[in-house]
């Protein structure tokens, strides 16, 4: 029965305090005869020519199938590479913490920070273990740091996460002993042992040391396990409301403390006719800038020289600007050869780092 | 003093005639009729002519724009306003991996237009090459299968209005209300006609094992958003998609092809759709580990958790369609949207007295499942300070929570799924802001 699952869900929610308005569950009852799913939701039937209030067309749909084809061995090879938290996937490669080190250094840094610590927007990947109840309740208050390993349950996500998705603006790049050199080092910044092993520079991750993997938030989530009894019990809804009609003593409105400004475009109602832009004119270097460079040169949370920043880039140019192009196609501090995207060919490097200059006088 | 015993002299006349009576002096069309009418009837409901009417309008009086001038059709100039939104607070750094929001405050009926649906992906919008395109299905299948688009779309189509939300929609105003306006309270929802084929009707040819109880579907973009399905949603409505409101998706949304789970987080709905795999496991991928799961006050995440619930907004008035412009006793209607994952909305409620008493709402036009529902409540202005809400309940027997009870429940700090009753403060000159019902 339904109204008894929420119930017992709500018990092994720890929220005891729930159950005294569980009554208000009783006043919109489902309907008898409906059919519901694993997330609680009303299955409807096709029926009669009808799904709800659509009509079907009730002949076969078999068949179609005939128009596709098998894959072939090599494409589902190609294709299939996740790996699943049982290590169904992980290919055989190994990685030391201090190649990760490197790596992390000249890829990861720049959007997460030394060691993990973050940057602006960005997550941040280190820290934050015995973290997870604080609230931020009031000003002065610590929230919970969600981090890989505060908050991360295994260590499989991680692996095919960053093989493929990271680096943001370079995905896919990563090797497999590259991408086990990396999951060694976040590792070890979060200070995760493997079978009781310090992982420290020298360590060399593989996939049988990697299966002994266990994150420390693993059994911090539920369901423990989603088998197929224990996936009802997490479909109830978060909190369930009551239908009062009248007197219902409802506390009193609180106002906005601080009002936020800043949306892009600015908001606004008016109908009046915009004035025409100055020139549409596309400046050369500008595309290329939007694709490759924009993420890291568009603010200084990832420590970049921003583009418009007349005295950091009076400096930067004052060397000359053959100087200025070598450091853009070799890398210099946190920014990769290319800025990581080395489909650029020199040229085109020199005309980007131009219409940084120029944007920036 | 009644609005009909106004007069010029009137020092309490309010802004509307002000503005009338500049009109007339500009415009030099103040008859005699209207001065001699204007000591007895109200400034604002004078008939005098107006040159709207009474001088030609200029777009009468010239040709128009050649036919073929735009072969894809754009909106009005004049509608410059009526854009998506966004806030770098929103952003995970840069806006490759963010959310723009759609304008409730100017939106009609229940289908959002393609180019104002929000918009969110994790790694900027991909194009893809429709003739490179190929969907694979395999794992615990007895004939895996490589479908290109055109062999995708010649399965037999059906047509669903649904909408999408982003669990994070509301996610703003979890300690507070913070937002004046009603694109970033609820922005991140839109709602479309999806054409494409059941998922069930892909999987009936194929030999579905028994043994699969989950589908990981893999998008082909930069970040490979993937996310785990329960077998039972796969087989009652999910669909593979490529049409949007009667043309191909938008990129924004997924070209050529997107997974869509009707009433599902919208980050389930899979874009750049690419594989679907099918295993006796869950595959815990990023999205469903460190992201998009439920850190609760006892330190526990819930994982898995996927319908939206039941919800509902006032989009009329909003900060920014304030009532500012009525006249005590004008007739004005209250309208806005519900909507809910988990089945049909039934029922909305509406308050003007911050909760303490409600009325029944009217639902009107078309009430269709897991889609946006159009409410409406008619009243009398009355010019005195008002706290709009609503409260929607759907067929699955579900209400939305108050604030108080949705904290009490869940804490604070998981961001997603906040589907409690809100609303505006309507003040006594029109102004509307938002403001939390809490303790």
């Amino acid at each position: 029965m339904f109204m008894l699952e929420v119930k017992k869900v709500l018990i092994s929610c720890g929220i005891i305090s729930a159950l005294a308005v569980t009554s208000g569950f009783a006043q919109a009852p489902i309907k008898a005869n409906s059919k519901i799913n694993v997330d609680g939701s009303v299955i409807y039937p096709h029926k009669d020519g009808k799904y709800t209030s659509y009509l079907l067309n009730e002949q076969s749909t078999n068949g179609f199938n005939q128009h596709g084809r098998t894959p072939t061995v090599n494409e589902i090879k190609a294709w299939n590479i996740d790996v699943m938290p049982d290590g169904t996937g992980l290919p055989e490669g190994e990685g030391s913490v201090e190649l990760g080190d490197e790596l992390y250094s000249s890829q990861c840094a720049m959007c997460h920070g030394d060691f993990g610590t973050g940057g602006k927007g960005y997550p941040t990947l280190s820290g934050g273990q015995g973290s997870l109840t604080n609230q931020l309740l009031k000003e002065g208050d610590e929230p919970p740091f969600r981090t890989i390993g505060s908050y991360w349950p295994y260590a499989s996500t991680l692996y095919w996460y960053i093989q493929s998705a990271m680096p943001f603006a370079n995905p896919k790049s990563l090797s497999n002993d590259e991408t086990y050199a990396l999951v060694a080092y976040l590792l070890s910044i979060n200070d995760i042992e493997i079978d009781g092993v310090e992982l420290d520079d020298e360590y060399v991750l593989n996939k049988e040391k990697f299966l002994k993997i266990k994150m420390p938030n693993e059994d911090g989530f539920y369901p423990v396990d989603p088998s197929r009894n224990d996936l009802k019990e997490v479909r109830p809804p978060l909190a369930q409301g009551t239908r009062c009609m009248s007197n219902c003593n409802a506390p009193k409105p609180v106002h906005i403390a601080a009002e936020i400004t800043g949306f892009d475009p600015a908001i606004s109602t008016s109908k009046k006719l915009p004035e025409m832009k100055a020139s549409l004119t596309v400046l050369p270097g500008e595309t290329i800038y939007n694709e490759s460079c924009m993420a890291c040169h568009s603010n200084d949370a990832l420590g970049a020289p921003v583009i418009g920043d007349k005295d950091i880039w009076k400096e930067i140019t004052s060397r000359g600007m053959d100087v200025v192009y070598l450091n853009g196609i070799n890398g210099i501090n946190a920014m990769p050869p290319k800025g990581g995207n080395m489909d650029l060919t020199e040229a085109q490097m020199k005309e980007v780092i131009d219409y940084i200059v120029i944007k920036s006088k | 003093m009644t609005k009909k015993e106004k007069t010029m002299n009137d020092t309490s006349i309010n802004d509307k005639a002000n503005s009338r009576r500049n009109f007339f002096k500009k415009s030099a069309v103040y008859s005699m009729s209207a001065i001699a009418a204007s000591s007895i009837v109200p400034i604002s409901k004078l008939n005098a002519d107006e040159i709207e009417i009474t001088q030609k309008a200029p777009w009468g009086t010239k040709l128009g724009d050649l036919v073929d001038k735009y072969a894809y059709g754009i909106p009005s100039p004049y509608e410059h306003n009526n854009v998506r939104r966004v806030h770098d607070l929103l952003s995970s750094g840069d806006r490759y991996a963010t959310v723009s929001m759609t304008p409730h405050h100017l939106q009609e009926g229940i289908i959002t237009p393609n180019g104002l649906f929000f918009n969110r992906s994790h790694g900027g919008t991909a194009h893809v090459d429709p003739e490179k395109f190929r969907l694979m299905l395999h794992g615990l299948l007895e004939k895996p299968l490589v479908l290109t688009l055109k062999q995708l779309k010649r399965y037999p189509s059906i047509s669903r209005i649904y909408f999408i939300e982003c669990p994070a929609n509301g996610s703003t105003g979890w300690r507070g209300p913070q937002f004046n306006n009603l694109q970033f309270v609820k922005g991140m929802t839109s709602c479309a006609e999806w054409t494409g084929v059941r998922l069930k009707t892909v999987l009936d040819d194929l030999g579905l094992s028994p043994n699969a109880k989950w589908m990981l579907a893999e998008g082909s973009d930069n970040s490979e958003m993937a996310r785990t399905i329960p077998i039972e949603k796969v087989l009652d409505d999910a669909m593979l998609v490529w049409g949007q409101n009667g043309e191909p998706l938008r990129p924004e949304q997924g070209y050529p092809v997107r997974l869509l789970l009707p009433g599902w987080e919208g980050n389930l709905n899979v874009k750049w759709l690419k594989r679907l795999e099918f295993s006796d496991k869950p595959w815990h991928t990023k999205e469903e580990t460190s992201k998009y799961t439920m850190l609760q006050a006892n330190g526990k995440g819930i994982n898995y958790f996927w319908p939206m619930e039941v919800n509902s907004i006032i989009t009329s008035p909003c900060p920014e369609v304030p009532w500012t412009d009525l006249e005590i006793g004008d007739k004005i209607e209250i309208s806005g949207l519900a909507w809910s994952g988990r089945g049909t909305v039934k029922t909305v409620d509406i308050s003007l007295d911050g909760g303490n008493n409600w009325v029944e709402a009217s639902l009107k036009g078309l009430i269709l499942p897991k889609a946006w529902t159009r409410f409406s409540y008619i009243i009398k202005w009355d010019g005195k300070k008002k706290v709009l809400l609503s409260r929607a309940i759907d067929d699955s027997g579900h209400i939305q929570p108050s604030i108080d009870k949705l904290i009490e429940n869940v804490g604070v700090e998981g961001i997603y799924h906040r589907n409690p009753v809100i609303g505006w403060e309507v003040k006594s000159n029109g102004e509307v802001n938002n403001v939390h019902v809490r303790s």
